[in-house]
């Protein structure tokens, strides 16, 4: 079987399709139809409809009332308490407008290094870049510059901004790893295929003093595995300057 | 409360706040969507506690994925139902053989509105129309073929899992599903463009 028989025959789309979503569909040939999914709209749209189909099984039920310390944990855990609601659009913001006009494949890192420091050091004149913000570009072993971070340590907040065009399959995620030197690596959370997402900085330093990012594609909502990546590492980068 | 066709919009807005970290929206989300979800985690993981830490783990994911979310693919419940089976199968699959699960993912009102000849107690149900139209559609399957779906969603089952489940060759359960599947995707297609 190949991608084309799944173009031409609908009755054996929709039937991986629908094993797919039950989870039926196992191991090498659950693999193989996410491999072909990236370049398959019929097959992508099939998936999506059986989603649509089954997971109306989570509303056919009692609605149960969880106990309100699940919501206090949840706000405990990412810090929402005296959260503004309209984060204010910080200089580096601009900065990467700024290196839009620079961005295309053939950039190495060290060139983009260089554009970012050259951008700090003309930007002075503007607001002044809080001393707590690190950025890093993560990029693209063969296309270039995909990603790129920028750590606010004041306001305990990731930012990651979407600099090329990705390709993830609506089932996928992409996960945002801080990768140390030694030890295990750790998840801070998913990412956006496109525009921005922020995420919280967790409390301790080091995310801000890990070696590198790196970004894997997962299984939706990330990896099954605790503390590792379980997919391919698409992206990675790490801090400038460091 | 149930999830009526009128407040997937409202949803929808919801979750494009909280793409922008917006708490408000977010505790609003939570307000609307919870005990639905909740239900859903505890007919998966039975465990009130562990359904919780489901729950929980779900939210926070929702909070820091909702940049992720692309309406045009999937409804905003579909999206948040499946960020909550993950982990609650997560949960299942960590705790491993000691725990016993749910009975068959339906509560007896549904599965005896599912079993009657009568249609009335399916569109009594407080549940979206899309849901009523599964329910219908689920309805009308065999009894076998229905459970060994709903067996399979809920619990994460392969085939030779769901064999030894209902006690039935693994060929006999296959096709079980596979004809189930193909009939509700027909009949579901059926209502919407009825």
């Amino acid at each position: 079987m190949n991608p084309r028989h799944l173009r031409e025959n609908a009755g054996l789309r929709e039937k991986l399709a629908a094993e797919y979503v039950l989870g039926t569909l196992r191991g090498r040939a659950r693999r193989r139809l996410e491999t072909w999914m990236g370049d398959e709209p019929l097959l992508r749209q099939a998936i999506a409809e059986w989603r649509e189909r089954l997971y109306r099984l989570a509303e056919l039920g009692a609605a149960v009332q969880p106990s309100a310390q699940v919501w206090n944990r949840i706000e405990k855990t990412l810090e929402l308490q005296g959260r503004r609601n309209t984060p204010r659009r910080i200089l580096w913001r601009r900065l990467i407008e700024s290196l839009h006009v620079w961005r295309g494949p053939g950039i190495t890192s060290t060139v983009l290094a260089g554009l970012l420091a050259a951008v700090l050091v003309t930007r002075q004149a503007a607001p002044p870049i809080s001393a707590a913000t690190q950025l890093a570009v993560l990029l693209d072993e063969r296309t270039g510059p995909a990603l790129l971070v920028s750590a606010d340590a004041g306001q305990r907040l990731l930012t990651v901004r979407v600099l090329a065009r990705l390709r993830v399959a609506p089932d996928r995620s992409l996960e945002l790893w801080a990768v140390p030197r030694q030890g295990a690596p750790r998840s801070l959370g998913l990412l956006a295929s496109e525009g921005t997402t922020k995420l919280p900085l967790p409390e301790d330093a080091a995310p801000l003093q890990a070696a590198s990012l790196a970004v894997s594609l997962e299984p939706e909502g990330g990896s099954p595995i605790r503390n590792a990546p379980s997919g391919p590492i698409l992206y990675k980068g790490a801090w400038a300057g460091t | 409360m149930s999830i009526t066709d009128s407040q997937q919009r409202q949803l929808r807005e919801w979750l494009a706040a909280v793409a922008r970290h917006d708490a408000e929206a977010f505790r609003s989300l939570y307000n609307a969507t919870s005990s639905k979800l909740f239900g859903f985690a505890l007919r998966i993981l039975a465990r009130r506690e562990w359904a919780e830490e489901a729950l929980q783990e779900s939210f926070i994911s929702i909070w820091n994925s909702a940049g992720t979310y692309q309406f045009e693919f999937a409804a905003p419940m579909t999206w948040m139902a499946a960020i909550v089976r993950n982990k609650a199968l997560d949960i299942l699959r960590r705790a491993g053989d000691s725990m016993q699960a749910a009975a068959d993912g339906f509560d007896p009102e549904i599965l005896s509105a599912l079993e009657s000849p009568d249609p009335t107690p399916i569109e009594a149900l407080q549940t979206s129309s899309s849901a009523k139209a599964l329910a219908r559609c689920l309805a009308l399957l065999e009894a076998t073929h229905r459970q060994a779906i709903v067996l399979a969603f809920y619990h994460e089952l392969s085939y030779s899992d769901a064999a030894r489940r209902m006690h039935i060759p693994i060929g006999t359960v296959k096709t079980w599903i596979r004809r189930g599947l193909e009939q509700l995707r027909r009949c579901m297609n059926g209502l919407e463009h009825a």
